[in-house]
């Protein structure tokens, strides 16, 4: 279970590791209930700040992914049964739209955009 | 029987010296960090090969001048003691030199030619390494402690029948040869230094376990495998060293309160044991094992991830040997050329590690005179 992060990407590193974190948890690399390392211990193998991987860690206990318990750690939240919230559905559109169009901007149709999206889904479960 | 030491030791050194370019992991070259797909480069194939070369001819004449002036002149045990230790610094003084030509040599070759400029650098971890990491437990650090208090125990009981002159230092024979007059301090002051030791040793366990797991972008099962190899195996060498002072300090001090305990044979033998033990384990650490573990051999052949190559991070690395990274929580970290650990020295918690023991000891010493 790999992590990367690119150091000289404009996307700040927090966001790259909420984001490969949120990806492994998608694809079921790590399951619920299970223990993200201790933030000591990836900001020493990454070589980057503790308050890095901190803020990653907070980013993923405000959306729900994680639980951070004092002394045991980050742990996996089960992904829920009953689909998303309102307002978890409403933060998705929000992303979604701008990136769907700039897709049309692109010329991209409504087939396209689609189909994109499976094989990306395809990337993510089938690892 | 100096001067047979002194080869040994001197010849050694000269090897591991010599050495130390094939040591290291083919991605950091004199220091500098070399992209994949660089490494075989001729120029740097020559640089490795000249350095090793230049340090075992010196190491290799300096040892014969060294041996047929010693015999030639019938100089006394002193003074042999003396030149090999000026040997010594003379060819680490010399490996020092040459190694910071060949790291400017080998950055310039790596700025002019541009490598890896169209590379993605990139920082790599996995998040199992934790849970798959082999160090040794560092409350087996800790055994070796007690041992030591109960001596300082039983030589309080015994302090009344001891003699009235404490050896302090012993020749190449295992006899003491340096002595101080008796007093409650001076009767503990080598197991005193011998805790302190045992104190530093867990902390570095302690410490090298919480520093980080640095895996290659581009070959990360290997370096994964080979990663963890290392750290087990380092702290495997750093136990044998605790444990094996501790025998040996422990002897010394027990031949101390009972002179004729151990025998001329026994005393002799046992801290040329320890020598040896020590500079076979080096050895076979160095060279079965290799910095980061580059010299652990795998079943497998991992074709390497195109694209990507390591984050550049020589501009923490000062002259290529110190690191200073205040971000980097990781106390200790992999040498860049010599095989082991050594500090984040953007980290003061190091110093005190490395630096605060080392003070303790010599404050020992300077109060034994």
């Amino acid at each position: 279970m790999f992590i990367q992060i690119e150091p000289t990407s404009e996307i700040p590193i927090y966001t790259q590791l909420a984001n490969q974190l949120i990806e492994l948890i998608a694809s079921g690399a790590i399951k619920a209930s299970e223990a993200l390392p201790s933030v000591r211990s990836l900001a020493a193998d990454l070589g980057v700040n503790m308050h890095t991987v901190n803020k990653a860690y907070h980013e993923l206990e405000k959306k729900n992914i994680i639980e951070i318990i004092p002394k045991s750690g980050a742990i996996i939240n089960s992904i829920s049964a009953n689909g998303p919230t309102d307002m978890q559905m409403d933060l998705i559109k929000l992303h979604l739209k701008p990136l769907i169009a700039e897709s049309i901007v692109y010329g991209m149709d409504k087939e396209q955009i689609l189909s994109i999206t499976s094989s990306i889904i395809s990337e993510i479960t089938e690892g | 029987m100096v001067l047979s030491l002194f080869l040994v030791i001197i010849l050694f050194l000269t090897v591991m010296q010599a050495a130390i370019p094939y040591l290291l992991k083919n991605t950091i070259v004199f220091g500098v960090t070399i992209p994949e797909g660089y490494t075989d480069d001729k120029a740097l194939v020559m640089f490795k090969k000249t350095y090793s070369a230049t340090i075992f001819s010196i190491g290799l004449i300096g040892l014969l001048i060294y041996v047929f002036w010693t015999l030639g002149n019938h100089l006394p045990e002193e003074k042999i003691v003396f030149i090999g230790l000026i040997l010594q610094f003379g060819i680490l003084l010399i490996s020092m030199g040459l190694y910071l030509y060949f790291h400017i040599k080998t950055m310039k070759r790596k700025r002019e030619n541009k490598w890896g400029d169209n590379l993605k650098r990139v920082r790599v971890a996995d998040l199992t390494s934790r849970s798959n990491d082999e160090m040794l437990p560092s409350l087996m650090f800790a055994l070796p402690i007690p041992i030591t208090l109960c001596l300082i125990v039983y030589t309080a009981i015994q302090y009344g029948a001891m003699p009235d002159m404490i050896p302090t230092h012993w020749g190449p024979n295992g006899q003491p040869d340096a002595f101080t007059v008796k007093s409650p301090f001076s009767v503990i002051a080598m197991l005193l230094i011998l805790a302190i030791m045992q104190v530093m040793m867990l902390a570095i366990n302690y410490f090298t376990k919480k520093s980080g797991v640095k895996l290659n972008a581009s070959k990360r099962s290997t370096s994964r495998i080979q990663q963890l190899s290392f750290r087990k195996y380092t702290s495997w060498l750093l136990f044998l060293v605790s444990i094996s002072m501790t025998v040996l300090f422990g002897f010394f001090q027990l031949t101390t309160i009972h002179e004729n305990l151990g025998g001329p044979t026994l005393m002799m033998v046992m801290p040329l044991g320890f020598l040896f033990i020590m500079l076979i384990a080096t050895a076979v650490y160095a060279f079965k094992v290799g910095q980061g573990g580059s010299r652990v051999q795998l079943e497998f052949d991992e074709e390497p991830i195109e694209g990507v190559t390591d984050y550049d991070d020589d501009a923490y690395w000062k002259a290529g040997v110190f690191y200073v990274n205040k971000n980097d929580p990781s106390i200790f970290v992999e040498k860049r050329f010599g095989v082991g650990w050594t500090l984040n020295f953007g980290n003061p918690i190091g110093y005190l590690i490395i630096i605060g023991p080392l003070l303790v000891i010599l404050g020992i010493a300077f109060l034994l005179d």
